[in-house]
C-alpha cells in the first residue's frame, strides 16, 4: 500500500486567541492563553517550545477541539476544530507523551482504532493498520498486547495509530520526551519523514530545545500565558549557528521576552 | 524489541487440580461424620447432625426442576439487573444532574433490608414470579449500578482524552472505551451479585413461592427433616460455586490481555 499524498491540508489561523479557566477552589481566573496570533502554513512542521505552565497543553487541547476559545478564533481552513468537531474526524490525529494505548487491544487493534471511528470497511482497516505497523517496524508484533511491548514499541504503535487516517494535521505533545535519547531520536526522525511523506501539517509541542530546532521548519516560542515571544524560521539559521539559536531561545524563555538575536528570523 | 510475536503468548493454563480444596473438604467431611456418630454421646439429638449417608440419600431424592426454576429466576433477574444498572450508570455518567437526583434514591434502595423488599413485593404484586423478580432486581440492580458507575469514573483521564481526540460519537466512546475499560469491574460485580442473588432468591422463595430451592427448604423445615435442609443447602452452595466458576472462566478468557 502506498501513501496517497494529500492535495494540501488547510492552513491554521489563530487570531486573538484567549483562554481563561476559572479555578474551582478559589474562583479566580487563570489566563492560560493570552491573545495569541499565529499562522501555520499547509505542510509546515512547527515546533512549539515553552516552559511548564505557559499554555502549550491548553493550545494543544484547543487544536484538538476539546476546549473552546474564551475569545478570538482558531480556524483550520474555514472551520473551527471545536464547533465543527465532527468535521475533523479522521483529519486531526494526535500522539501523546505517554502512548495511551488501550491495554485490552492488540497492537493491530490499537492502530486501527481511528479507522473504526470513521467506519472504514473492516478489511481496509486491517490492511491500513498492518501497513503502518510494518512501516514502523512492528510487522511481527501485530498481535502483541501493550504490556508485552517495550516503551519505544508502544510509542511506535501510537504513531501508527495517528498515521493510519493520513491526517491533515498531526499533533504531538512531548511525544518523544519520555524515551531514551537513541530511541527518541530514531522515532523523531521516523515521525518527521512520515509526516512529510503524508503531506500533513505537523505541530510538535516540546520543552526540549534541541528537539525543537532539529525537527521544526519553524520554532514558535511561547512565554507565560501562551504569549508568542518568538517565531523562528529555522532554515534561515545556518547549522553552525544552532548553538547561538539555542542560547537565544533559552534567554527568551528565561526572561519571558524575545532575545534580540532572534530578530533575524 | 522484547520478543517475537510467536514468543509473546504464554500457554494458557486451563485446569489446575484443586488439591487444597479437596483436602480441606475431606477433613471437614470426616469431622462431620465423627460428630454425627458421637452426637448421642454428646447429648445432641441425632437428627440435628445427620450422617453423610443420610444427607446423600436426601440429595438423591432431590427434584432437578426446583434447581432449574431457582437458577432461571436468578439468571433472568441478574441479566435484567445488569442491563438496567449499566444503562442507568451510563446515563448518570453522561448527566451529572441526573446523577444528583438519582444518587439519593439509589442509596435509599440499598439501605432497605431484603426482608422489607420481600414484604413490599407480597403486598404490592399478585404474581409470584414478578414478586421474586422485583426483589432480586431491586437488590442486585443498585449494586451493578454503583459498581459500573464507579468503574467508569475510574477510567484514566489520559485514555478518555486520547479517545476524545479521535472524535468518537457518544456511542463509539462508550463501546470502544468505557465498556471494555470497565469489564474487570463488571466481572467482580457479577461474582458479588451471584452470591447475593442466590441468598435473596432463597428467602424470597421461602416466603411466597411454591417451586424452587427456597420452597423446598421451607417444606423440609415443616417436615423437620434436617437431612433435607442440608441436602438443599449443599445444592445451593454447589449452584453458587458453579455459577462463580462459569463467570471466572469467561473472565479469564475475556481478560487475557491483562499482564
Amino acid at each position: 500500500m502506498t501513501i496517497a499524498v494529500k492535495n494540501g491540508p488547510p492552513p491554521i489561523e489563530v487570531r486573538g486567541l484567549r483562554k481563561v479557566f476559572w479555578q474551582a477552589t478559589s474562583g479566580q481566573a487563570v489566563v492560560a492563553i493570552d491573545r495569541l496570533d499565529l499562522t501555520i502554513a499547509p505542510r509546515e512542521v512547527v515546533a512549539i517550545v515553552g516552559q511548564t505552565g505557559c499554555g502549550k497543553s491548553t493550545f494543544f487541547d484547543m487544536m484538538i477541539g476539546l476546549e473552546p476559545p474564551t475569545e478570538g478564533t482558531l480556524h483550520i481552513g474555514d472551520k473551527s476544530p471545536h464547533t465543527d468537531f465532527d468535521y475533523f474526524r479522521g483529519k486531526i490525529a494526535t500522539v501523546f507523551q505517554q502512548d495511551r494505548l488501550l491495554p485490552w487491544r492488540s497492537a493491530l487493534d490499537n492502530a486501527k482504532l481511528p479507522l473504526e471511528l470513521i467506519r472504514l470497511p473492516e478489511d481496509e482497516q486491517r490492511e491500513r493498520a498492518m501497513t503502518w505497523l510494518t512501516r514502523l517496524g512492528l510487522g511481527n508484533f501485530i498481535n502483541a498486547y501493550p504490556h508485552e511491548l517495550s516503551g519505544g514499541m508502544r510509542q511506535r504503535v501510537a504513531i501508527a495509530r495517528a498515521f493510519v487516517v493520513q491526517p491533515d494535521i498531526l499533533l504531538a505533545d512531548e511525544a518523544f520526551g519520555h524515551l531514551d535519547e537513541v530511541t527518541a531520536a530514531e522515532l523523531r526522525e521516523t515521525f518527521l519523514a512520515l509526516a512529510r511523506e503524508c503531506g500533513s501539517t505537523a505541530i510538535l509541542i516540546t520543552h526540549q530545545l534541541e528537539e525543537a530546532i532539529s525537527v521544526g521548519d519553524r520554532v514558535v516560542v511561547f512565554g507565560k500565558s501562551a504569549k508568542l515571544l518568538a517565531d523562528i524560521r529555522v532554515a534561515q539559521w545556518p547549522k553552525e549557528k544552532y548553538a547561538i539559536l539555542r542560547e537565544a531561545i533559552q534567554f527568551t524563555l528565561q526572561n519571558n521576552q524575545a532575545d534580540p538575536r532572534l530578530a533575524q528570523s | 524489541m522484547t520478543a517475537s510475536n510467536d514468543e509473546l503468548r504464554e500457554p494458557v493454563r486451563t485446569f489446575t487440580f484443586p488439591r487444597h480444596t479437596l483436602v480441606s473438604l475431606l477433613i471437614f467431611a470426616v469431622c462431620w461424620e465423627v460428630l454425627s456418630n458421637l452426637a448421642p454421646a454428646l447429648g445432641i439429638p441425632p437428627f440435628a447432625v445427620p450422617s453423610l449417608l443420610r444427607i446423600a440419600k436426601s440429595i438423591a431424592t432431590i427434584t432437578p426442576i426446583d434447581i432449574v426454576v431457582t437458577l432461571a429466576r436468578v439468571m433472568a433477574a441478574l441479566v435484567a439487573s445488569f442491563v438496567l444498572g449499566l444503562a442507568l450508570a451510563m446515563a448518570m455518567y453522561r448527566s451529572p444532574s441526573l446523577e444528583k437526583y438519582l444518587h439519593p434514591i439509589i442509596r435509599l434502595f440499598m439501605a432497605v433490608p431484603v426482608v422489607s423488599w420481600i414484604l413490599f413485593a407480597v403486598l404490592w404484586f399478585p404474581g409470584v414470579e414478578f414478586r421474586i423478580g422485583f426483589v432480586l432486581v431491586v437488590v442486585c440492580g443498585p449494586v451493578f449500578l454503583v459498581d459500573t458507575l464507579d468503574a467508569m469514573r475510574s477510567v484514566p483521564r489520559e485514555l478518555r482524552h486520547m479517545m476524545k481526540s479521535f472524535r468518537p460519537t457518544t456511542l463509539q466512546f462508550f463501546v470502544k472505551l468505557m465498556l471494555p475499560a470497565i469489564v474487570p469491574t463488571i466481572f467482580t460485580s457479577w461474582k458479588v451479585n451471584i452470591s447475593l442473588a442466590i441468598r435473596v432468591v432463597t428467602i424470597a422463595e421461602l416466603v411466597g413461592a411454591v417451586t424452587g430451592i427456597g420452597h423446598q427448604l421451607s417444606v423440609a423445615q415443616e417436615l423437620f427433616s434436617v437431612a433435607d435442609v442440608f441436602a438443599w443447602t449443599i445444592v445451593l452452595v454447589a449452584l453458587l460455586f458453579m455459577l462463580e466458576a462459569v463467570v471466572a472462566r469467561i473472565e479469564t478468557r475475556l481478560l487475557r490481555w491483562r499482564a
